[in-house]
């Protein structure tokens, strides 16, 4: 009898351990497409048989475990592949933008407006006396100082616009480190019974690898589970159940940062005094706009500056030996621009020029409405090697700056598309490993059908059998 | 390998995907006919268009100030020839009158009154305007250089055009050299082309060398309006000049014509036949600075043909550097096509079946 009985038992025990099967199929097949999610499979494991004499009897199976299949270091070389990914998009993405100020392929932009500068001084130099050329040289000065301030202007709203990014981002990385802290507890409270926290483990994972893709991390796991997450070198963002914020906020310019512009601020603890960690933060996506805000822009700004200022000396110097339409000698042609730095915002033409262009001072004589020399002189300047070092024009200048920010742009670009693949590829193999497939889940769903089947009929069969024993007085 | 539907799926995505961009960075290429739309597409092109682009910017300009300065070449060349008639026929009368046999003092008066219309004439000449600008005047170019005794107000000012990067090209003959002879004598035909400065340095070193030199006295300037015409007709000599460069003489027009006139007024036959020389010297001193501005005339074509070759050339590169080449990239669109459509078939036959397919 006591057979029988068992026998209905391990039957009773087989369904149930069929339906966790089966459950964890079905989880399985719901996490199909959830990101970070590893497939899960209940262990089986074999009871201890009894012993009736010689024979040994089994006891059928118990559900022990329910595991996931992972590979702890392809997550963690995805993260790292993950956050040169968060780095080089994030300054491709920039960049793009850079490169679309300095587009001249489409729009007419500073390379133009230098070409109608100096053309409108030859127009004025055919016909110095007449003033419609004069004003043609004060129109293209105005747009020539215009299309500086555009450009510098522009790039600062870039600049503006990747602060709003960063400070976004900081919010994000809040919010991760938040849930990370809290499944941190989780993962213990869980573990401590010596059960594997499975869901909240792949959870943890995806969130370590969004949070590396969008600042440089390094972090390690303690016995008890938890993790501890540290931002550059000592900003340390998740310890056990705690984690602590990030915060922006602007600061005055300095070297390589120009004023204004964000900064990250960590604290350590509620009462401790801020610490500025942007110097830290040089990776994710985080650090590859911080590298182009400040090293990418402000060289640029820094380098407009150059020629604009470069620029606005050069034809003052000349200007001013000239003689004006009226015979007077000649004023400053652009304002006075005291400091090389914001050069390019602020140049303009001198006011009284605009208001009277017969100030203009094309002559190299006074009293003599038809001397173009000064006009000659300035019209010439265009090809006059005066920039760096007086190795090269204007024009070749300012060329070259439109060439490095295409190649910068380009060679940006190049990389985070093979990087795309690199973590693509990885990321393949992690779901070769890990991920959920239909046609096994559905192979697996049926057999553990099967076995739900087998396992109620040998619960039945044992039924039958009890009710023969019962029925035998009956006979 | 085992293969997840995840894998599948981004597979399909990512495949889809890029052939999706390709196709569309191949329509763009296809529709603006450009290769090159931003810098970062091919960044050493687009420098190098960005600098062509800026050098037909400019040639546009030189062709431009180089039309204007042909023109201006034109007028002094048109007045200089009618200047060349009023001398020639002013020999002419001189020959004439120069001997008795065909003059005598009353047809030498009335001849004098026409040497006085040319001289007018001749003034007037002196006094033409290009638009709003008197064309013999120097630099000074809104006043009338010449007054009626032919006394000079203008300056020895040469307004040099821009015509190429580093070429400047002087438009204009200043009254002084070609009506008084003032600079002639030193210069003569092999006058260098420009002396336009480059820098601002140059430019007053220029001033600098100009004000240590003596300008020329005014006082020559004054026709005489007695005595014979042959005293004081020549332009004297800058000091320092070396003998041998004298051969050339410069004169004063409007001082021969006078004299010319006032010999045949008083009669004077040795004044007319002085002044049948003069008058040859006045006529190659016209001569010759004609040939100048023919020679300045033949340059700026040359140079015409120049930049219009520079500036086909500027485009042909810019096009070439930038502009799609229409052929490839249709087949480029051909070959994407259809790699798209494979991708795509191909998708459907991966996605599709699954196991739960089979299962009824």
């Amino acid at each position: 009898m006591s057979r029988i009985w068992s026998m209905m038992d391990v039957g009773r025990r087989s369904m149930m351990n069929s339906q966790t099967a089966l459950q964890t199929t079905a989880h399985n097949i719901a996490n199909k497409s959830t990101e970070g999610y590893s497939r899960q499979r209940v262990e089986m494991v074999t009871n201890e048989p009894i012993g009736h004499g010689k024979l040994r009897i089994g006891m059928g199976a118990r559900a022990g475990l329910v595991t996931r299949t992972n590979n702890e270091y392809l997550e963690k070389q995805l993260e790292r592949e993950g956050a040169q990914l968060g780095y080089l998009t994030g300054r491709s993405d920039m960049l793009r933008r850079v490169e679309e100020v300095y587009n001249e392929q489409v729009n007419k932009g500073l390379n133009h407006s230098l070409g109608n500068f100096f053309n409108a001084f030859r127009e004025l130099s055919n016909n110095p006396e007449s003033l419609a050329t004069r004003t043609q040289v004060k129109e293209t000065a105005e747009n020539l100082a215009k299309d500086f301030h555009r450009v510098t202007h522009q790039i600062e709203e870039i600049q503006k616009d990747a602060d709003f990014r960063i400070a976004v981002k900081i919010e994000e990385i809040n919010q991760l480190t938040k849930e990370i802290a809290s499944l941190n507890e989780k993962v213990q409270m869980v573990e401590v019974t010596g059960v594997p926290a499975n869901d909240e483990r792949d959870r943890r994972d995806e969130l370590i690898k969004q949070l590396g893709q969008k600042i440089n991390i390094r972090y390690a796991e303690s016995k008890d589970g938890s993790l501890t997450i540290t931002a550059g070198n000592t900003a340390v963002l998740v310890s056990g159940y705690s984690h602590t914020e990030l915060t922006v906020g602007s600061t005055p310019g300095r070297d390589g940062k120009a004023e204004g512009s964000f900064d990250i601020f960590y604290r350590a603890t509620e009462n401790s005094t801020p610490v500025n960690v942007t110097s830290q933060l040089t990776g994710g996506e985080i650090g590859g706009l911080l590298q182009v805000r400040d090293e990418v822009c402000n060289g640029l700004i820094g380098k407009m500056d150059e020629l604009a200022y470069t620029l606005s000396e050069e034809v003052n110097r000349a200007h001013v030996q000239g003689y004006d339409r009226k015979g007077r000698a000649g004023e400053l042609f652009f304002t006075h621009l005291g400091d090389k730095a914001g050069a390019s915002k602020v140049i303009n033409l001198n006011e009284r020029i605009s208001e009277d262009v017969s100030l203009i001072a094309a002559a190299g004589e006074p009293g003599a409405p038809g001397d173009n020399r000064i006009a000659n002189v300035l019209s010439g300047l265009q090809y006059k090697a005066v920039m760096d070092d007086k190795s090269a024009t204007f024009d070749d200048f300012y060329n070259s700056i439109v060439g490095t920010i295409g190649i910068e742009a380009q060679r940006s670009m190049t990389s985070a598309e093979s990087q795309k693949d690199i973590v693509s590829q990885l990321k393949n193999i992690r779901e070769s490993i890990s991920g959920v497939s239909l046609d096994e889940e559905a192979t697996k769903m049926i057999e553990f059908q099967k076995a739900f089947d087998a396992s109620a009929r040998l619960v039945r069969t044992a039924d039958e059998m009890m009710d023969t024993v019962l029925n035998l007085r009956r006979y | 390998m085992r293969v997840a539907d995840k894998m599948q799926f981004e597979q399909v995505k990512s495949n889809v995907g890029k052939n999706r961009a390709q196709m569309a960075e191949l329509q763009n290429q296809a529709a603006t006919q450009k290769r090159v739309t931003k810098p970062s597409d091919d960044p050493l092109a687009a420098s190098r268009v960005l600098s062509n682009r800026i050098d037909l910017q400019s040639n546009r300009q030189f062709s431009k100030s180089l039309n204007y300065a042909k023109s201006f070449l034109e007028i002094t060349d048109q007045s200089l020839s009618d200047l060349s008639e009023i001398l020639m026929r002013a020999k002419e009368l001189a020959i004439n009158q120069a001997n008795d046999a065909s003059a005598n003092e009353e047809s030498r008066r009335v001849v004098a009154t026409e040497v006085e219309q040319l001289h007018n004439a001749a003034v007037s000449i002196g006094n033409r305007k290009l638009g709003d600008r008197f064309i013999f005047a120097g630099y000074k170019t809104t006043n009338p250089p010449f007054d009626e005794h032919g006394r000079y107000s203008g300056d020895a000012g040469e307004m040099n055009i821009h015509i190429e990067k580093e070429t400047f090209i002087p438009m204009n003959v200043p009254g002084s050299r070609v009506f008084l002879g003032i600079g002639m004598n030193r210069e003569g035909l092999v006058q260098k082309t420009e002396n336009q400065a480059r820098t601002i340095e140059e430019f007053q070193e220029q001033m600098a060398n100009a004000k240590s030199q003596p300008a020329p006295s005014n006082e020559t300037q004054a026709p005489a309006l007695r005595g014979p015409a042959s005293m004081s007709a020549r332009t004297p000599e800058v000091s320092s000049e070396p003998e041998a460069e004298k051969e050339l003489q410069g004169v004063n027009l409007f001082r021969i014509l006078k004299g010319l006139e006032i010999s045949l007024r008083t009669n004077d036959k040795a004044g007319i036949q002085d002044s049948l020389d003069l008058l040859d010297d006045a006529l190659s001193q016209v001569v010759l600075t004609r040939a100048q501005i023919g020679a300045r005339g033949m340059r700026l074509d040359n140079l015409t043909h120049t930049l219009e070759k520079a500036k086909v050339e500027n485009q042909v590169s810019i096009s070439q550097l930038e502009d799609a080449d229409i052929f490839e990239t249709v087949s480029d669109i051909n070959k994407t096509e259809s790699t798209l459509q494979a991708t795509l078939q191909t998708s459907g036959k991966l996605i599709q079946p699954s196991l739960l397919d089979f299962l009824r």
